[in-house]
């Protein structure tokens, strides 16, 4: 560059550390600034009086919340509460996601016994069926880990039967020149094949999944995140409602990164095999 | 009595509006044992399709397939294929991959592995058992899916233009390996390929199809005598073969052009 401006060249320019860091951590240096870019005229909208405490919060007066929230443990309470739901209810969603979605995806057969489940659960909202499950479960664990139940399997069944029916015309040329039996295909080829698909769908299942452990907590509940930020929203406490929204946020980027990185891993192979 | 046998081989489809096309039109041909056969035409003149016949893959509307005089069960434990494109699995290890037709058989796991182990070292693949086929380059990944068909022991092997997605380079070698393997393995082949000098090259005749409904229209016997080194391929004789069978390749291509474009023009009028 420098020698098409006509200037001499001066070796490589030298900027300063700061710049340096700049150009190796640009993505994390705007995301931060975008952060800010929100946070700063908020903190700066609350001091000045412009807008009320009461209504918004501070980001400052969140992370002193945050601070006491922690050391009274009681925040760890409800984050244990939300967890053990949203674990149990997930598993049990991935476990029969998975299984009606081999099933409906291999066999034609089941695909008509599920499809019309499966369109019921897609179309109405898990929530309207929870004045039924309080009468089966009554108020408390059990009623909550169905809406979470409800609210993820959908997901992981639609795209476990996605990956059934991607699987490669070619794979299953090779299968019958060698005379393999249906159960071999599908061992070999169409479950091997389809874990890509099943992993976003659990993906996509565990923030549905979030979305149902709070719904389950804000209706009806007596711990756990959700409970806690109805609670305090109830009580004016806007800073332990943003706490508990951060809580939330921080636990969804997390499952989701974790995922997306399991993910990654079977795209590699399913990317370079097809170049 | 010939190894393998095609005997009036018909394949007619039915298109959607319910007209039919034929595919292949009375195609007789017979292999002896441990001859190497190539069949080239112009693209879309059934040869793939006659592959698949014979195979088993597809059932053909004419004809028989006989394999030592029998015609050919369902069971295809007999003839097994080498693929076109990289058909090996991504998410299995060469060794897995190349066990796959033992696996298929239903032998254990740990006899397939003692019984790939000999023909990977026969393709060059040895070391690289726990590799998986992405971290292969084409070259390998077709020298894994010519051993997957070798481990089975087929009396017949077909191949179905291997190395067509090779640079050229790359395919110049496999030929010469090729042939390498065969004159140790002695197997029966059938190779469908749409470049001459690579038929001619490796083959004891080359059968050349004619255009759409593929129909045989010259079997060459190719008298160059083996082993063959590449650079057979620049001598008179060769180039002498090459010429006959472009002759009677270019008048079909030319044909399939002029039917291609007619029915262009009459949709485009």
């Amino acid at each position: 560059m420098a020698v098409l401006n006509g200037r001499a060249p001066r070796g490589p320019s030298r900027p300063g550390p700061l710049r340096r860091w700049y150009r190796a951590n640009r993505r994390l240096a705007l995301g931060v600034a975008g952060i800010f870019s929100v946070l700063v005229p908020w903190e700066l909208l609350v001091r000045t009086r412009l807008v009320k405490a009461i209504l918004t919060s501070s980001p400052t007066e969140v992370a002193a919340t945050f601070v006491t929230e922690f050391q009274r443990g009681s925040l760890w309470t409800d984050v244990r509460a939300t967890l053990a739901v949203w674990v149990v209810g997930f598993v049990l969603a991935a476990i029969f996601g998975i299984l009606i979605g081999l099933a409906a995806g291999w066999f034609r057969r089941a695909s008509y016994v599920a499809n019309p489940w499966l369109n019921v659960l897609y179309a109405a909202p898990e929530l309207a069926f929870v004045p039924i499950f309080i009468l089966w479960f009554g108020i408390g664990f059990g009623f909550k880990v169905f809406i979470v139940f409800l609210a993820a399997l959908f997901f992981i069944s639609i795209n476990t039967i996605a990956g059934v029916h991607a699987t490669e015309e070619r794979f299953l040329a090779v299968a019958h020149t060698f005379g393999a039996s249906r159960l071999t295909i599908f061992r070999t080829i169409v479950l091997p094949g389809s874990v890509p698909y099943i992993m976003t769908g659990l993906r996509q299942g565990a923030s549905r999944a979030v979305v149902g452990v709070v719904a389950a907590e804000f209706i009806s509940s007596n711990e756990g995140l959700g409970f806690l930020i109805i609670l305090s929203g109830q009580t004016l406490n806007t800073s332990r409602v943003m706490v508990g929204i951060v809580m939330l946020a921080a636990f969804g980027i997390f499952t989701g990164e974790v995922f997306r990185r399991i993910e990654q891993r079977f795209e590699v192979w399913r990317r370079e095999a097809n170049t | 009595m010939a190894e393998l046998e095609a005997r009036d081989i018909e394949m007619e489809y039915e298109r959607r509006d319910g007209t039919r096309v034929s595919a292949l039109e009375g195609v007789t041909l017979a292999i002896e044992k441990s001859e190497f056969v190539s069949i080239v035409g112009p693209s879309g003149c059934g040869k793939t399709t006659l592959l698949k016949i014979v195979n088993g893959l597809i059932t053909p509307t004419g004809g028989t397939i006989l394999l030592q005089g029998r015609p050919i069960s369902q069971n295809s434990r007999d003839r097994a294929m080498v693929f076109q494109d990289s058909s090996l699995f991504p998410w299995f290890s060469v060794a897995r991959n190349v066990a796959y037709g033992l696996e298929c058989q239903g032998v254990p796991a740990k006899e397939a592995r003692r019984r790939v182990q000999p023909y990977l070292e026969m393709v060059g693949l040895a070391g690289f058992e726990q590799h998986y086929p992405y971290e292969l380059s084409g070259g390998m990944q077709q020298r894994a899916n010519l051993a997957r068909a070798l481990v089975v022991d087929p009396q017949v092997l077909l191949m179905d233009e291997p190395f067509a997605s090779l640079d050229a380079q790359t395919r110049e070698m496999m030929q010469a390996e090729l042939l390498d393997i065969w004159s140790q393995s002695k197997k029966t082949v059938l190779f469908i390929t749409h470049q001459i000098n690579e038929a001619i090259y490796l083959s004891d005749r080359v059968v050349v199809m004619s255009a759409r409904p593929g129909r045989i229209l010259a079997d060459l016997r190719i008298d160059i005598p083996r082993p063959r080194t590449l650079a057979v391929k620049r001598g008179d004789a060769f180039r002498a073969q090459e010429d006959r069978v472009w002759q009677l390749i270019e008048q079909q291509a030319r044909l399939t052009m002029k039917a291609t474009q007619l029915r262009t023009e009459g949709a485009a009028g």
